[in-house]
């Protein structure tokens, strides 16, 4: 049995949890038994649950419910006592996770309670000969790992967020059983005491963390063509961000500038304006999942790197992907 | 306060790495290496509380002798004394060992707080610092932002994702691990260089039997799996289509 | 309160010249007892070693005196010179020098990287008390009158903007009895006191190349370890001079190199093309075909030799190595030269402290040393060089061969002009050809590429290390030179970029793999190199 461990907060299930069923379902597909069964913890998980049920995902034989007050706010002692219960009785030959920031929290520490291999942040599988490798980055992502997991099972492994896309879980007719479990949980041997999450506006900009990013390069031209780009950004909720000579330049700040003298980036989607693509910037935001060159010249190496690309005059193209995009 | 900061040497962040022939590590004999980032801010956390609260610093390293230079240099910008495991095995040794190498060095020292970076820009576990805590026996916290003490609690304030934070108190002794960009790196002084000459390193071999958890099967370069997909027509057209494309196909809008 | 510090013995600059002076100095404090003298280095590199790039072959002549066990020791010098070759490159064919010119001969040199011998003479060095501050830059000459006092080390912590950032550290004044002026070519500092004191008065202007280097893994079965190819000809014409070399070690690691002398007269000529086109000459691409770029870097050279050595004393300080122009451009080699000028330097520096007596009367024992020592032994009798080319093509010839490769010995007058002079307007040049060549991106590559594999790295947020006069850039040199700051750079450090209507220079700070060719080259002369925040610049690991 392959167990995928959920991730909710205040009952509302992340999305990079259909992410890791995605890996479990092709983990599962081709090995002898294809059981797959997802645990949820938390309070007040009941319409997560119910969520993760009605998928009727393929191969899911259970949704698991922890339901305990004292894991009404995640720590990580809460979770890797609940786990480690669970993890002895359902006996599984795998445990999958979202590679979340939560995740990073506490499966290091179920890994180690466990005695067990944890491989972190996997983009893909390979099979071969029965054995399965987990690809992973490495270096800063210049070089890719292919590895195996050593020693007794379960093996523990947090898959990349985007790596497996959500929607690709292959779904059933029927929901999936609900079962609640209940675990002895002592509150008062949880040592972390964690307050409500709470979100705060940014005093720097944080490229990091930007989901989306427009980015522009000397193909803008000029510090008053910058508005071209800005509205393009203000369109996709996307923040704006340059390459090194726009900042050099100071028509940005330098918190802007994405390279390797400047932040490395990873969103989900990076849209280059007028950026040649030298190699100091591409090290900096070759991670975004999806990327668009927009550049006159077709020999610019942002190409390269570039799952569509326009070749043209971005002065031209921008306001019309503006226009596009707020068309109602 | 007595406060353990755990840093590791790694290459320097602009070079290329190459697989060796069997593809199971890199070919370091032309790396440049340095402290890794993150542990450089863990560090420099360290010495901002203790000079809010008193007490030493003591930087521990897992590695081979080269490990020295980023040991010397923490020890310049103000850490109190250092501890070396030394074993040329550790260079690329999975988290496990490394944290149990770490472990068997600071057991006996009962540090009040273990301060390390999120994670290494080599292999990137970010596994460590929590597999310690585990060993250690001590509650930790993860991708610090903010670290607070009063009394014999600590109270820190953690990154989430999406512009989330969160406030977690926890007894001490306990095990941080920091992010980058917490606070502003010191540089290093001259009077700083001169007194590290002077601090102890202890050195220390690697516990036998360490067994590792994760094997390198293959190392490889990272090959283009994607296909480059040239829009043409029209400005109007092409814009058209593209957003089209990333709704429907790429869908991250 | 700044932080002061006072010793009595400041080196400036841990290259072979300033650490073999180190380390010379504290073997002669052990020899004789007695109270040990404080020694200090400073580098302005984050490591030892990292701003250091040779070719390089080493003659260990100085190396045996300086460490006789230096084998023991574990010097990296593992890979003996096996089989020297010249050849003479056509456009497309190569020509092979039925014998090796004397003076390229190799018998009993190592190929090394300048790199990691440094940094293994720098470990000696602080196993024998001497205080290395790495990262500490030596930003300006502490003076009383014509006398050196030390040295003010530059600042770390100021914004582009000139403001202390939260953590500002002002420099450190440390005052020395005696300071040693290692800064290498065209150092600052060395540069502000020749200027101050007139040290080069009676002696030619000293004259300069550019050296550009790649290291490269190959197949191992390219080029046999320990094989040392020089080239000249192509792609060079009669009008400049320069060659390539091509060292091969062990593990199919290939050092390969360009060196163009730096009294071109095509404003128009760009030092980096050449080197591309070298690369991509059939024989030197033959060896690279399906192998990869590991490391890029620059640095300039002396080459004048002899007459062009300035007074390398002066009260309370001393000149040695690159920054004095200890270097043999005959036999393409001056680290075991920097290495003697240091160890010279401080037996005189040693004699000096002990004695208390640190004027500059004292100090020129320092030129007896050189006068009487191995080092004029090698450097006169080819002082004379440009004579033999001077005196017509067959005296010259002789010399062709290595002549060529390093630029410095032009057919020009006895009273040689320096090189930035030599430049022609291009009005003076309506027939030259512009056709740079197009970095493949596999064997070539543009220099924006090839300074990220230098490793290169500053602090985004300080003040541009390289003051240039900008008046004179948009107007006269655009119409007289160009603006040939962007081609003799080899990292991209100068644009000149069009904002709406008028161009503007960017400078490029951060990119600045601290070669010096601009401070030397420029026209006008209007572009001072000064030393960035400490810690910056390149990463010449293997180097």
């Amino acid at each position: 049995m392959i167990l995928v461990v959920a991730e909710q907060r205040d009952g509302i299930l992340n999305r990079a949890t259909w992410e890791t069923v995605a890996a479990a379902q092709q983990l599962a597909d081709g090995s002898a038994d294809r059981s797959i069964a997802i645990a949820i913890l938390g309070s007040n998980t009941a319409t997560a649950a119910k969520e993760l049920a009605a998928a009727g995902a393929k191969d899911v034989q259970a949704v698991i419910v922890v339901d305990h007050a004292a894991l009404e706010l995640y720590t990580p002692d809460g979770y890797v006592a609940v786990l480690e219960s669970l993890v002895a009785d359902l006996k599984p030959s795998r445990v999958l996770l979202p590679h979340t920031y939560q995740t990073r929290d506490f499966a290091p520490m179920l890994a180690a309670r466990l005695g067990r291999a944890l491989v972190t942040d996997v983009m893909r599988m390979k099979t071969a000969g029965g054995d399965t490798v987990f690809v992973r980055p490495m270096f800063q992502g210049k070089l890719t790992a292919d590895v195996s997991p050593q020693g007794p099972t379960p093996h523990l492994v947090t898959f990349q967020i985007g790596a497996f896309r959500g929607d690709q879980v292959t779904k059933g007719a029927s929901p999936t059983p609900v079962r609640a479990m209940t675990v002895t949980l002592d509150a008062a041997a949880i040592r972390e005491k964690p307050e409500p999450p709470f979100r705060e506006a940014r005093q720097a900009v944080d490229l990091s963390q930007a989901e989306r990013i427009v980015a522009v390069g000397r193909g803008i031209k000029g510090q008053e063509h910058l508005p071209v780009a800005e509205k393009l950004a203000a369109a996709l909720d996307a923040e704006l961000a340059a390459s090194r000579p726009i900042c050099d330049a100071g028509w940005l700040p330098m918190e802007r500038q994405v390279g390797s003298s400047g932040q490395t980036v990873a969103p989900k989607l990076y849209l280059a304006l007028g950026i040649s693509g030298a190699i100091q910037h591409l090290v900096g935001m070759k991670g975004a999942r999806t990327i668009v060159a927009i550049n006159k010249d077709p020999d610019a190496p942002m190409f390269e790197v570039a799952d569509y690309g326009i070749v043209g005059d971005l002065f031209e193209i921008v306001p019309a992907m503006v226009s596009e995009l707020t068309k109602t | 306060m007595k406060i353990a900061v755990c840093i590791k040497q790694v290459p320097a962040r602009d070079w290329q790495p190459r697989p060796n022939d069997s593809k199971t590590w890199i070919v370091d004999r032309d790396a440049g290496f340095e402290m890794n980032e993150p542990d450089a801010y863990a560090l420099e956390e360290a010495l901002r509380l203790k000079e809010k609260h008193g007490g030493e610093v003591v930087v521990c390293s897992a590695g081979p002798a080269r490990v020295a230079q980023v040991i010397r240099e923490a020890l310049a910008r103000g850490a109190d004394r250092a501890i070396h495991v030394e074993d040329d095995g550790l260079a690329s040794a999975d988290a496990f060992v490394v944290a149990d190498a770490l472990a068997s060095v600071m057991k006996d020292e009962n540090f009040d707080v273990v301060l390390t970076g999120l994670q290494s820009d080599d292999q990137g576990f970010g596994q460590t610092g929590v597999v310690l805590a585990e060993r250690l026996g001590r509650p930790h916290a993860t991708i610090v932002m903010e670290v607070q003490v009063v009394e014999r609690t600590l109270r820190v304030k953690r990154e989430l994702e999406g512009g989330w934070f969160q406030w977690v108190a926890m007894p001490l002794p306990a095990v941080l691990t920091i992010q980058s960009g917490i606070n502003q790196l010191r540089y290093a002084t001259l009077k700083g260089i001169m007194a590290a000459k002077k601090k102890e390193i202890r050195k220390a071999p690697a516990p036998a039997g360490l067994m590792m958890r994760q094997k390198i099967v293959s190392l490889s370069v990272p090959e283009k799996t994607k296909k480059t997909r040239i829009i043409t027509g029209s400005p109007a057209e092409a814009a058209k289509e593209l957003v089209r494309l990333l709704r429907e196909d790429a869908r991250v809008i | 309160m700044p932080e002061a510090l006072e010793v009595d013995v400041l080196i400036v600059g841990g290259g072979p010249a300033g650490l073999s002076a180190a380390l010379r100095m504290a073997q002669l404090g052990k020899a004789t007892g007695g109270r040990p003298l404080a020694i200090a280095v400073l580098e302005k590199a984050r490591e030892a070693g990292a701003h250091m790039l040779s070719g390089a072959v080493l003659d260990p002549s100085s190396l045996r005196d300086l460490v006789p066990d230096y084998e023991a020791k574990g010097a990296p010098v593992s890979t003996p010179v096996g089989e020297d070759r010249v050849y003479v490159l056509t456009p497309s064919g190569k020509i092979r020098f039925p014998i090796t010119p004397p003076p390229l001969k190799n018998h009993g040199h190592y190929i090394i990287s300048l790199n990691r011998f440094v940094k293994w003479l720098a470990g000696l060095v602080e196993a024998e008390g001497v205080d290395l501050f790495t990262g500490f830059p030596g930003g300006e000459l502490l003076m009383e009158g014509d006398a050196v006092v030390g040295v003010r080390t530059g600042p770390h912590g100021i914004n582009k903007k000139g403001e202390h950032k939260a953590t500002f550290e002002p420099g450190v004044e440390i005052r020395a009895k005696v300071t040693i002026l290692a800064d290498g070519v065209r150092g600052n500092l060395t540069k502000v006191l020749q200027g101050r004191l007139g040290l080069g008065a009676g002696r030619q202007p000293q004259l300069f190349a550019i050296g550009i280097k790649e290291l490269w893994s190959v197949p191992p079965d390219r080029l046999a370890a320990g094989t040392v190819i020089h080239t000249m000809g192509y792609p060079l014409g009669f009008e400049q001079f320069g060659g390539g070399f091509i060292y091969a070690m062990p593990g199919g690691d290939i050092s390969l190199g360009f060196v163009v002398g730096l009294d071109y007269k095509d404003p128009m000529f760009d030092p980096h093309d050449a080197f591309n086109r070298f690369k991509m000459h059939p024989f030197v691409r033959r060896l690279l075909d399906g192998g990869q770029l590991v490391r890029y870097g620059a640095k300039a050279l002396p080459e004048g030799g002899w007459s062009t050595i300035p007074r390398c004393y002066a009260d309370g300080a001393l000149i040695v190595g690159d920054a004095a122009g200890f270097m043999n451009s005959m036999r393409l080699k001056g680290i075991h030269l920097a290495m003697r000028s240091g160890m010279l330097a401080a037996e005189t520096a040693y004699e000096a402290v002990r004695d208390g007596d640190t004027s500059a009367a004292r100090l020129q024992q320092f030129e007896q040393r050189v006068n009487d020592g191995p080092i004029k032994r090698e450097l006169y009798p080819v002082r004379n060089v440009h004579q033999a080319f001077g005196h017509g093509l067959l005296a010259g010839l002789a010399y062709a061969g290595f002549a060529l490769l390093t630029g410095g010995w032009w057919p020009r007058p006895m009273k040689s002009i320096p090189g930035h002079q030599r430049m022609e307007k291009l009005a003076a040049m309506p027939n030259r050809v512009t056709d740079a060549s197009k970095p493949d991106r596999k064997i070539t590559f543009d220099k924006v590429t090839n300074v990220h594999f230098s490793g290169t790295r500053h602090d985004e947020d300080q003040p541009s290390h390289l003051l240039v006069q900008t008046d004179v850039c948009h107007s006269i040199c655009t119409e007289e030179y160009g603006n040939p700051c962007q081609r003799f750079c080899p990292a991209n450090v100068y644009e000149m970029v069009m904002d709406a209507a008028a161009s503007r220079l960017q400078i490029n700070a951060s990119n600045c793999v601290h070669c010096k060719t601009c401070d030397i080259m420029d026209p006008y002369q209007v572009i001072t190199w000064v030393t960035p925040e400490g810690g910056g610049g390149p990463r010449y690991d293997g180097m």
